[in-house]
């Protein structure tokens, strides 16, 4: 494995899931779940994590639109309260994680599910057809870390412009961005298409052009 | 001069970012008109013989759109067939930000997140830390922050109350309910020594304890405004204009609110009881005596109703901490986990040492620690979703917007409705975009 990055003041202990946090909430002890869920489908879940009183439970990619389907329909976790992606860069793979929050309105119960996809295969099914609040969420999770979500009506970027080719919070993304990759419009009518003051501190002309690239021999 | 029919012709006016602009009206087109998926009735696909049928871009530069939000409807006569949102104009990462900046340093990005109820952002923030650290916060500061957080939600309300009715046409509510906002400000002003973006929370309590002349000014406000509310309602609950412009507009149902995930009054109104406040009671919320204001129209009308009711409420809570607001400690003793006192900064080499370091580092959860903290803040549910490596900076701060989930809604509510409930709309759903655009 390669070399970690090395933080200062780092205290070496991982976390304690035996722990007992203060701030812990009944509402997040779901233990009934997550047994309902390991006994619908074997396999499913594929690991269980505890800390600060919350539990995340870990499901496979392939029976994440069962499971979904399940929390839904018999188990009554009918609101979905957020949807976000995670880059664990440089850990253990698969890199990316994307997790949900639900909330069970009747029983008072959140529940946490994360679905862990490989970094040359980021793609996860979406939710929209069960949740239709899924829909910005996956919009932004696919906007910020470029994970596809299969079957989603309308996969557009939510805050980037479509004109924007990276994906932002990839840690290997620089936080200053990318010189010249979102031009700013011309200041006459007529003019051509200004720099942001960063790249125009770097270079003499915008790295980008709405024009297709020429092939080799057309130069 | 030609006639210009639609958009499209313009496209040489709006060349800037053409694959964004393309995208969208390609997604006006393809989506679906409001009549064939409420309704089910087949809209043909003939000729608009009568030029009824145009595309019409409001925002992002548009003063009724509450900020930078951008519309693209088409509009079929004067109602609306479909609509496209568009947000991001005001996106500066902060998420991302947030993984470059200790804990601490971060809170002060929370203010400018919602900066109509700064005071509440910036609780959340701590409380979510505090949360994934397991720091213990002293009851008087946990007072403290719940009257300040009612402080937040009334002028959130009062500016969504004042400036939904100048968009509906009264102006002269505009001008009291900023009275009130001033009112307020002083009283943050007093508290924290800003006026608008606050940052006077710190993780494990609170930066500095209230003055007798805050609590002097709290107590007033909070006896005073009662009055001054109920007289606003007397003037709006039979306001003949008011209702007409709001009764029956945007109606959501109760299923439909809890599938599109709105949150917080929008979520209320449509008769679904989730209150952060009372679904994971945080701070001293279940000690106190309120309700929680609940109608089940689910239209623009019943979400005025619920704002100005938790208005009232709010002053109810912050009487009843007043009363028994506990003597003591502010911050917790910890220095490994909160800042010291200044006092202690200044006479002691450990405090000195300790305040540097904290600056330097801050808390360091244990590395692989998780862990969500809602509160509900006067746009409803905004949650920290934080993950830890083991450093004083957070690995993955996931910021869960209350305003951002609402607008999602937004889309559905406005088709079928004509352009002028527009604003309307918008002034209901009581978006603000830097927190919905992060």
């Amino acid at each position: 494995m390669s070399e970690l990055l090395k933080f200062h003041f780092t205290p070496a202990d991982k976390a304690r899931p035996e722990e007992e946090n203060l701030h812990a909430q009944v509402s997040t002890d779901v233990t009934d779940v997550i047994k309902a869920l390991q006994e619908q489908f074997p396999g499913a879940v594929t690991d269980v994590s505890v800390y600060a009183g919350e539990h995340t439970v870990f499901v496979a990619r392939e029976n994440l639109l069962q499971v979904c389907t399940a929390l839904k329909e018999t188990l009554g976790f009918t609101y979905l309260v957020d949807l976000a992606g995670v880059d664990r860069f440089q850990e253990d793979a698969p890199r990316y994680e994307v997790y949900y929050c639900f909330v069970n309105l009747k029983a008072g119960k959140r529940l946490r599910i994360k679905v862990r996809v490989e970094e040359d295969d980021a793609v996860v099914p979406s939710i929209t057809g069960l949740f239709k609040a899924a829909d910005w969420n996956e919009r932004e999770c696919f906007d910020m870390l470029g994970i596809r979500f299969k079957g989603h009506p309308d996969l557009r970027r939510m805050y980037m412009p479509e004109d924007f080719e990276y994906y932002p919070q990839r840690k290997e993304f620089p936080l200053l961005g990318i010189p010249g990759s979102l031009p700013l419009p011309p200041r006459t009518p007529e003019g051509e298409l200004t720099l942001d003051p960063f790249a125009a501190a770097r270079s003499g002309s915008p790295v980008k052009s709405y024009q297709e690239p020429a092939a080799n021999d057309e130069k | 001069m030609p006639p210009t029919t639609s958009y499209h012709d313009q496209e040489h006016i709006f060349s800037f970012w053409p694959r964004h602009n393309e995208t969208i009206l390609k997604r006006l087109e393809s989506k679906d008109a409001w009549l064939s998926t409420r309704r089910g009735i087949e809209v043909s696909r003939v000729e608009d013989a009568l030029e009824h049928e145009m595309t019409l871009n409001i925002g992002p530069q548009h003063p009724a759109t509450h900020g930078v939000l951008r519309c693209v409807v088409k509009l079929d006569g004067e109602r609306i067939e479909k609509c496209v949102l568009d947000i991001g104009y005001l996106h500066r990462g902060i998420e991302k930000l947030a993984e470059s900046k200790t804990y601490q340093e971060f809170m002060p990005y929370t203010d400018r997140m919602d900066y109509l109820a700064p005071y509440a952002n910036n609780v959340a923030w701590c409380m979510a830390v505090e949360k994934l650290a397991n720091i213990e916060v002293p009851e008087r500061a946990q007072w403290i922050r719940m009257i300040m957080c009612e402080l937040a939600r009334i002028s959130s309300h009062l500016l969504w109350l004042g400036v939904g009715l100048m968009d509906a046409g009264a102006v002269s509510v505009f001008l009291w309910t900023f009275q009130g906002r001033e009112d307020l400000y002083n009283i943050f002003d007093e508290v924290s020594g800003a006026r608008f973006t606050v940052s006077h929370s710190r993780i494990g309590g609170l930066a500095t304890d209230l003055s007798p002349k805050a609590i002097a000014m709290i107590r007033d406000f909070a006896t005073r405004y009662e009055n001054i509310v109920r007289g606003w309602q007397k003037l709006l609950n039979r306001n003949r204009i008011w209702i007409d412009r709001n009764r029956d507009v945007g109606i959501v149902s109760a299923d439909e609110a809890i599938a599109l995930g709105l949150t917080g009054p929008n979520l209320r109104g449509s008769g679904v009881p989730y209150d952060i406040r009372t679904f994971e009671p945080y701070l001293k919320y279940d000690e106190v005596d309120f309700i929680i204001p609940l109608r089940e129209e689910g239209d623009c009308l019943a979400r005025y109703h619920i704002r100005v009711e938790e208005m009232l409420e709010s002053l109810k809570i912050i009487r009843q901490c007043l009363d028994r607001l506990p003597e003591g400690p502010i911050r917790t003793d910890d220095a490994k986990k909160a800042y010291p006192s200044k006092n202690e900064v200044y006479y002691s080499m450990e405090g000195m040492i300790h305040d540097f370091m904290y600056t330097e580092t801050g808390v360091t959860p244990p590395k692989g620690a998780a862990s969500y903290h809602a509160i509900e803040s006067p746009k409803g549910e905004l949650g920290f979703y934080l993950e830890s490596d083991g450093t004083g900076c957070p690995w993955r701060a996931r910021i869960n917007a209350p305003s951002f989930t609402n607008l999602q809604g937004l889309e559905s509510m406005m088709e079928g409705h004509p352009v002028a409930d527009i604003v309307v709309l918008i002034g209901s759903i009581d978006p603000v975009m830097g927190e919905a655009d992060k």
